[in-house]
């Protein structure tokens, strides 16, 4: 097959909408629900509207069927407005990811419909308050009792956790297997049981709302099991190797903005008598965040490319989502300093940008989890 | 009943232009639909929701001009005419390329914007009408059918009329007519399906363009001695009226 790195012109008009929506309608409140430590509601509403929620649900259930490709078109306009307010529904595809690949259909079309019919948001439930990265080592409990698993335990980090109208938890029905016991259950919002505690004092992401969720004594009937038992932690990983790569494109989303507010600034800003555009220690700062943003931008197409073409993509979306978030924090760190002072208050938007994007270097999996599993990608050999 | 919207495709406002050799390059430029024609392809496609019928959209310009052309087909736009043509033409010139397409579809109206963003002319409606031999309302910010004839609001400097227009005519539009929606993913979906029409555009253009340059904007640079607080007060409200007249 030919390289091509043209879009297709439905491609075009998506990044045309996404472009028009960021500008229009996020970056207006960007700083105000940052401020706030609120989810833009109203936001989420017109991203349904327009049909950008929950997008990669198949037609069959009522949604557009967007690829990954299409994906991270959109994920890069919507975090160039805001990382935090992007990572809504970016997570709350995490949410449906497992159910597309381990769902049965009629689990699809329980979980997935509803979620095309009105403003909702899906969310995925992982780490725990006691492990992270070490995914395998979770202590939430689902004993088999009948046809329901009682549920026990506490999640941590969760991402719309107290929005989503239902929540993929991992859960072990013996934690001595290890990654072997682990079950994937689908929890719907108002189990009796299930609470959802908001976390506050975020640094950046304010408008994402991040949770603790408890559940104690969770009825989950057994249909809302994704997969086997002891299949889940392989639905987690797989899940987590497609999602990585929508977090890359709102990276360089992110390190967009940086270089456009950095080049703004630069080119106004005069100092010994002339805008500092002109010199080369701030031409070099520019061109670098050039060179980052190009090459994780095409790195980051690559990674969709595979899996949009059912491809191993494991390592490429490791790669994307590290070296993106690397980039875009170089990018949104030397943006600042471009702006001197006036780049480490609220009044311009650079210092959110830092903010915003130094999550995107530890969820999903932090940089160092990226390049454990690049290295096994390379010892495997 | 049909409703047509004829649109351009032109830079965005933020775009950065160069000149290359006397002409604009449009090379490093983002294209879209021109927000005038915007108001004309949302109000084409309320009069089809509100009184039945077809929207349909006629773009002039170059094969990018095709992009212009889903956006409004993703707006709700039923098909579009693209009638194609490289290279600067006057609105005359582009009126007699579109007559023969507009009279073959017999439209109840014709909308359009009411300035074109690239050749800034304000004419293409009014030349519309003459070609078309058929009545002109411009700068239009209402619009109600009234069977054969329609009703609508025409923006003065510094008021409004409302006019009665036997149909068919042109109404050119402009911000405050309607809010163009969103061209919707679904839209988007919806929109490759939909049929683009190709004519080859016939013209002869009446006006020939020699060169291209870009206004350098230069401030007056006028500093108001501030001694005296109220006379300069008072100074700067009577040059922001008599001069700048912005109050």
């Amino acid at each position: 097959m030919p390289i091509d790195f043209s879009l297709t012109e439905e491609q075009k008009q998506l990044q045309a909408l996404a472009r028009r929506f960021a500008r229009e309608v996020i970056l207006p409140v960007a700083a105000e629900y940052d401020e706030k430590e609120e989810v833009p509601w109203p936001v989420i509403e017109k991203l349904h509207e327009v049909g950008l929620l929950n997008a990669i649900i198949p037609e069959a259930y009522g949604g557009m069927g967007l690829k990954m490709l299409d994906e991270v078109i959109v994920g890069e306009e919507l975090a160039y407005a805001c990382m935090g307010i992007y990572t809504i529904p970016m997570a709350s595809d995490l949410g449906i990811t497992p159910v597309l690949l381990a769902g049965t259909e009629e689990q699809k079309r329980r979980f997935l419909k509803p979620l095309t019919e009105k403003p909702a948001l899906a969310a995925f439930a992982l780490s725990e308050p006691g492990n992270g990265s070490d995914a395998a080592a979770l202590k939430t409990r689902a004993i088999r009792q009948g046809d329901h698993y009682i549920l026990n335990g506490t999640k941590m980090w969760i991402s719309n956790g107290g929005e989503a109208e239902w929540v993929v938890v991992f859960a072990t029905v013996n934690p001595e297997l290890r990654h072997k016991g682990v079950v994937a259950l689908v929890v719907e919002k108002g189990t009796p049981g299930f609470k959802a505690i908001k976390i506050h004092g975020k640094m950046g992401q304010r408008a994402s709302g991040t949770y603790e969720l408890v559940f104690e004594d969770v009825k989950v009937p057994v249909e809302n099991r994704l997969g086997e038992e002891g299949e889940g932690f392989k639905i987690a990983m797989q899940t987590l190797n497609k999602t990585r790569i929508p977090v890359a494109a709102g990276s360089v989303g992110v390190a967009r903005r940086a270089l456009d507010e950095a080049r703004k600034y630069a080119k106004e800003r005069e100092a010994f008598g002339q805008p500092i555009a002109n010199f080369q220690a701030i031409q070099f700062k520019l061109a670098d965040m050039m060179i980052g943003i190009e090459t994780a931008r095409m790195y980051t197409y690559y990674a969709a490319w595979l899996a949009d073409q059912g491809l191993p993509h494991a390592h490429a979306s490791a790669i994307a989502k590290a070296y993106a978030s690397e980039i875009a924090f170089e990018a949104a760190n030397q943006a600042i300093q471009i702006h001197g002072g006036y780049g480490y208050v609220r009044e311009f938007p650079v210092e959110k940008l830092l903010r915003d994007v130094k999550l995107n270097q530890i969820y999903e999996g932090t940089n160092e989890i990226q390049r454990l599993i690049i290295a096994r990608h390379i010892l495997a050999e | 009943m049909k409703f047509v919207a004829v649109i351009r495709q032109v830079p965005d406002g933020e775009s950065r232009l160069k000149i290359q050799e006397g002409r604009v390059d449009l090379s490093g430029a983002t294209l879209i639909l021109d927000q005038m024609d915007e108001y004309a392809v949302e109000e084409a496609i309320r009069l089809k929701e509100k009184h039945g019928g077809e929207a349909i959209v006629v773009g002039f310009g170059p094969e990018r001009t095709e992009e212009a052309i889903r956006t409004a087909l993703a707006m709700g736009c039923d098909r579009g005419v693209h009638v194609v043509y490289e290279g600067f033409a006057d609105p005359v010139a582009v009126a007699e390329a579109l007559v023969g397409v507009l009279k073959e579809e017999a439209p109840t109206l014709v909308l359009t914007g009411g300035q074109q963003a690239d050749w800034d002319s304000q004419a293409l409606g009014g030349a519309l009408a003459e070609a078309l031999g058929v009545p002109v309302v411009a700068w239009t910010t209402a619009l109600e059918l009234e069977g054969e004839t329609a009703k609508a609001k025409h923006d003065l400097d510094e008021g409004a009329e409302w006019v009665r227009v036997k149909l068919p005519a042109v109404f050119t539009t402009q911000q405050g007519l309607n809010e163009p929606r969103y061209p919707t993913l679904p839209g988007i979906m919806k929109a490759k399906k939909k049929e683009i029409r190709k004519v080859q555009a016939s013209l002869t253009p009446k006006v020939t363009l020699l060169s291209e340059e870009i206004q350098e904007k230069s401030r007056l640079g006028k500093i108001l001695d501030g001694k005296d607080p109220v006379a300069a007060a008072e100074e700067l409200v009577r040059l922001l009226h008599e001069e700048a007249k912005v109050i």
